[in-house]
């Protein structure tokens, strides 16, 4: 494992933070943290890279105790609001972080070093601003520098804390690139963001902080019901059908039984006999038993399926929610 | 070390706060260059006998070394005063704390890294003010007492610089550096009324003061030990500096003040390597 914690609980004198985090991250996948602001995923992410200390719990960061420097010696790290020191190009910014990260004076000054800052800032998009004074970087230039910083080293393992949040669309892309190919040579990353559509795209797993509790943590389909399946169990089902008419909704209600009625919704009807349906169904029995309901009732099922779910649904529904079940 | 010795000279010479100290510090020395050559009448006007000569080079020693400690130790609180709280202010120190070295490391390294660069401007203030002094007023300079005044001048803003540091880990830069300039101003307060107090003798009251604030930011103790010094210790230091009203040095601090000021430094950077090791950034 990455990360395992255990009972990870960092509070600001009682308030705020993170209590009781018990999760694994395991090796070679893209894990996303999510969570409204304020939901104590800063702090937990602070706690893993040693900068805060826990008030409680157990944690190991590339199977190394918490705060221990051998925890970060293989760690690459970009923090959420940070900044380089004005004075310094890009290129002395990695001089300084490769002497930080264990570097000799000699090894900084090789050519070998040199050629991985050349590489590294290319990757990052920043060659032509290699030895411009980062006091003039946009603030885009300066999540590209701090994403150059992190990957220096090469790390076995990064935390990226809101990697993209100054970026333009190009620049996400860019970066949601850079990280596939990362995760192709087998690092493992984890991110912290607010931006759903990069989780959704690169995320093999995923958790759910809310105000410092951890509500859900896996495999980020199950998680979100990327085969219909939500968290609670539940599936939301979908069916076209023909041959509708205005008081087949009335006589489909009265024969399935409340139960059953209360789950489906007609969501659009019109003049040609055309209707679109969902119903929330326990299991694809019984999304089979409508089906078939459907066509004894002399309609026409053009359609039916799980429906697509996605993760800003589901992000709205376990913050409302304020509980949610964890995928075994 | 030798990192932050460089990245530290990297950031006093390129930030503005180094470019304005140059040009202020330029401008007190030639003022106080054309003051000593007026006052000295260096220009084949000068009637006093030797003996003048020498107690007005000594005075005007007092005066430059005054002034020059003054901009040393504003030196130290512009330039150290958000060195912990301030970098976690403007993220600075995000990135820097989060890769593998140990934090008290980081701290020491910050301290040396600015303590290098402290003492190499002290040393040429001191050095410009006693130069000024020698060539045109005609101090007698003895290679023995200006090494040991020189030391301690160098000293006084390290001392400074440990606790500035240490203020910087537990208030933000402003309120830090509020609180070490009122301390240094404390201490600056209390051997300017000792030296005042000094032509009735000393008052008990006062004395007690001037102990307490001495042992609270020995600043000004090591000051005035630094200019007993490099005015030649007993032999000389007393003609000069008994009679100069706030400027006077009634009492110097003993060789055991100085050891208590050396375990000073050493509790406090200690406390601010703890401090610093502790903190939440």
């Amino acid at each position: 494992m990455m990360i395992d914690t255990s009972d990870l609980t960092k509070t600001y004198n009682g308030r705020g933070g993170c209590r009781g985090i018990t999760l694994q991250v395991p090796e070679g996948c893209i894990f996303g943290l999510l969570g409204p602001n304020g939901a104590g995923k800063s702090t937990f992410v602070k706690m893993l890279v040693g900068l805060h200390r826990p008030d409680s719990g157990r944690a190991t960061v590339l199977g190394q105790p918490l705060g221990r420097p051998e925890a970060r010696r293989k760690l690459g790290y970009l923090p959420e609001l940070f900044r380089f020191q004005d004075w310094l190009t890009p290129v002395e910014v990695l001089r300084f972080h490769g002497r930080l990260g264990g570097l000799s004076p000699k090894e900084t000054r090789s050519p070998a070093f040199r050629n991985r800052v050349r590489d590294t800032l290319e990757l990052v998009g920043l060659s032509e601003a290699a030895n411009r004074r980062v006091g003039g970087f946009s603030k885009g230039m300066q999540q590209r520098l701090g994403l150059a910083v992190a990957l220096l080293l090469d790390p076995e393992f990064v935390i990226l804390d809101e990697p993209a949040s100054a970026l333009d669309p190009i620049g996400r892309y860019e970066i949601r690139s850079l990280l596939k190919q990362l995760r192709s040579k087998g690092v493992t990353i984890f991110l912290n963001t607010h931006l759903l559509e990069d989780v959704e795209e690169l995320c093999d797993e995923a958790a759910f902080l809310y105000e410092g509790e951890l509500l859900a943590s896996g495999p980020l389909d199950k998680l979100i019901g990327g085969s219909g399946e939500s968290g609670d169990g539940g599936v939301n089902w979908r069916f076209r059908l023909g041959g509708w008419l205005p008081e087949t909704w009335e006589e489909l209600n009265d024969a399935v039984g409340d139960a059953l009625s209360a789950m489906m919704r007609l969501v659009e009807s019109d003049d040609s006999g055309n209707a679109f349906l969902t119903a929330r169904v326990t299991d694809r029995e019984q999304a089979g038993y409508l089906a078939t309901l459907f066509i004894r009732s002399g309609l026409t099922l053009y359609e039916s399926g799980p429906e697509p779910s996605n993760l800003e649904a589901w992000f709205v529904r376990m913050a409302q929610s304020r509980r949610g079940g964890v995928p075994q | 070390m030798t990192m932050y010795i460089s990245a530290t000279f990297r950031e006093l010479t390129r930030k503005r706060v180094f470019l304005v100290t140059l040009i202020l510090t330029i401008i007190f020395l030639v003022l106080f260059a054309f003051g000593v050559r007026e006052l000295a009448g260096t220009d084949g006007q000068n009637q006093d006998s030797p003996a003048e000569r020498l107690l007005n080079s000594m005075v005007l020693t007092v005066l430059g070394i005054f002034f020059a400690q003054f901009l040393a130790a504003f030196f130290v609180l512009f330039t150290t005063m958000g060195t912990v709280t301030g970098e976690q202010e403007n993220g600075l120190l995000l990135a820097v704390a989060a890769r593998p070295i140990p934090r008290w490391k980081l701290y020491l390294a910050k301290w040396l890294g600015h303590a290098v660069w402290i003492a190499v401007y002290s040393t040429v203030l001191f050095v410009s003010v006693v130069w000024t002094v020698h060539g045109l007023a005609g101090l007698p300079v003895l290679a023995e007492d200006m090494l040991r005044g020189w030391a301690l001048f160098v000293w006084m803003p390290l001392l400074l610089l440990t606790l500035t540091m240490l203020g910087s880990v537990y208030l933000p830069m402003l309120g830090n550096g509020i609180c070490a300039a009122l301390l240094y101003g404390f201490a600056l307060f209390s051997g300017l009324v000792e030296g005042v107090s000094a032509y009735g003798g000393i008052n008990p009251a006062v004395g007690k003061y001037v102990l307490l604030t001495g042992l609270i930011l020995p600043t000004d103790s090591v000051y005035r030990r630094s200019l007993y010094e490099l005015l030649g210790g007993a032999d000389w230091a007393g003609l000069a500096t008994s009679d100069m009203g706030p400027f006077s040095i009634p009492s110097v601090p003993s060789n055991a003040f100085l050891l208590y000021t050396a375990g000073y430094a050493i509790v406090l950077l200690l406390l601010g390597c703890r401090a610093f090791s502790r903190k939440d950034l």
